[in-house]
């Protein structure tokens, strides 16, 4: 194997026997938001628009990188917008400008 | 261990074994989807924001409706372990059910009155004496939630994904249990649309039990595999 | 003469295309493929290449999900098979029981026999 194969045919999410640590049994309470995430690629898989499979692509499609920076829904919502502009149902200016929108009712800069 | 009594305790959550989760919470009074915000409100963080715009401009598009997202919010709110452990209890109660279940886990559901939202389908697992059952998805985290709700963290985190197909025993004693060597341990992988739940043993003991008792000894993570369902003795039942 | 209508007639039986039917059944030793698609797959790598046996086919021919992460919705079906293989087959020195199993759904094309 050359030493960048194992970045293109290794999945991040594919961790099935790898090492890891002891399970620390953490619950969790959404978010708001996340709950309306969550419902929302439910609704997208409802209209056919974007399916099940194609989240779980899409948010592979991010990369080990943000994979490991991303909280579970930071990875949904970012590769719903990477699948939407895709499939042109979305363009990327036409967020950025309804971003800035929402962010200017709560009086809050959206670039972090 | 401390689900049991914990959700003993708990009036109107009796059959949910979540007892952090609570539908009258400020979540349904101040409504997160109405502009403009209310003024004390924290503001939202970036993927907020983004996750807003993005389904303002689908609802603008009209290729979602309006209202759409708030109602499929309630259908996740309805699918709790609450559901699960209807099924199971009914499952140790009537012989014929159990059969039903075990030859088709979402049709048995749905006849139950669990409706499923998606098209997955359910495999019900029996534990026996001789075979114990534990469900993962290694790929990311695929779940019944029809019938259980929402995973937990740590079902989804690198842990449990990584190892629990490697070593189920070590896993299993990591939740305080511990399965004979002479006790064959299945783990179930979910790959494509089948989902899974188990169907733990019913404990010694139980054999005057009401259904509604049985259901009150039910977790959800005995509906995952990782614990037996127990009968604490010295309970108020 | 002839004085049925093919057409009219109903059939006996259904004769089902070529390659409907599943092509595994319960009970059958396979083998998961060997391969490292780039970028997307539903087959995890700890299971590439291990033997095991068909526990159960999955009764409705489903779109391969591989391609379905692509947008592919309909068309070209085929069977999943419930694969059981041993912990002992995928793990070398595994310590547990050896009747310890791993039960995963595996798509035919992933799948081969000797």
């Amino acid at each position: 194997m050359t030493q960048t194969e194992q970045f293109v045919n290794q999945l991040p999410n594919d961790i099935g026997g790898l090492p890891a640590d002891r399970v620390v049994q953490t619950d969790n309470v959404l978010e708001p938001w996340e709950k309306r995430c969550h419902a929302l690629a439910d609704v997208l898989d409802f209209h056919k628009i974007l399916s099940t499979e194609e989240k779980r692509r899409g948010v592979e499609s991010l990369g080990s990188d943000l994979v490991a920076k991303l909280t579970y829904y930071e990875r949904w919502i970012v590769a719903f917008a990477n699948i939407l502009f895709q499939k042109q149902v979305l363009y990327p200016d036409e967020l950025a400008k309804k971003m800035k929108e929402v962010a200017a009712r709560y009086s809050v800069n959206p670039t972090p | 261990m401390a689900y049991a009594s914990r959700f003993l305790k708990l009036g109107w959550s009796k059959t949910n074994p979540m007892p952090t989760y609570d539908p009258h919470d400020s979540y349904h009074h101040h409504d997160p989807l109405a502009h403009p915000p209310a003024p004390d409100a924290a503001p939202p963080g970036y993927y907020e924001i983004m996750e807003t715009a993005i389904r303002e401009l689908l609802v603008e598009k009209k290729l979602i409706g309006p209202g759409e997202i708030r109602r499929q919010i309630e259908v996740l709110d309805s699918r709790t372990p609450a559901l699960g452990v209807k099924v199971v209890a009914r499952a140790w109660f009537d012989a014929a059910f159990r059969s039903r279940l075990l030859a088709n886990g979402r049709v048995a559901c749905e006849e139950f009155g669990i409706s499923f939202y998606d098209d997955t389908e359910l495999i019900v697992l029996e534990n026996t004496e001789k075979v114990h059952n534990l469900i993962v998805c290694t790929l990311c985290s695929c779940y019944p939630r029809p019938v259980l709700g929402l995973p937990p963290d740590w079902y989804k985190a690198k842990p449990y994904r990584a190892r629990a197909i490697k070593e189920p025993r070590a896993v299993l004693a990591e939740f305080g249990t511990i399965i004979p060597d002479d006790v064959e341990i299945r783990v179930s992988d979910s790959t494509s649309v089948v989902r899974y739940l188990v169907l733990p043993r019913r404990p010694e003991g139980t054999e005057a039990f009401t259904e509604e008792q049985l259901a009150a000894l039910v977790t959800r993570d005995a509906m995952i595999g990782v614990v037996p369902v127990i009968l604490e003795t010295g309970s108020p039942l | 003469m002839s004085t049925s209508n093919p057409v009219l007639v109903p059939s006996l039986h259904i004769v089902k295309a070529f390659g409907d039917q599943p092509s595994l059944k319960a009970g059958d030793p396979v083998r998961v493929a060997v391969r490292y698609p780039v970028a997307h797959y539903r087959v995890p790598r700890y299971v590439r290449g291990k033997r095991g046996v068909v526990e159960a086919v999955l009764k409705r021919a489903l779109v391969n999900n591989e391609e379905e992460g692509f947008g592919r919705n309909a068309g070209a079906l085929g069977y999943y098979y419930r694969v059981a293989i041993p912990l002992t087959e995928l793990w070398p020195g595994y310590s547990g029981s050896p009747t310890d199993g791993l039960r995963i759904e595996i798509f035919e094309t992933w799948l081969e026999q000797d």
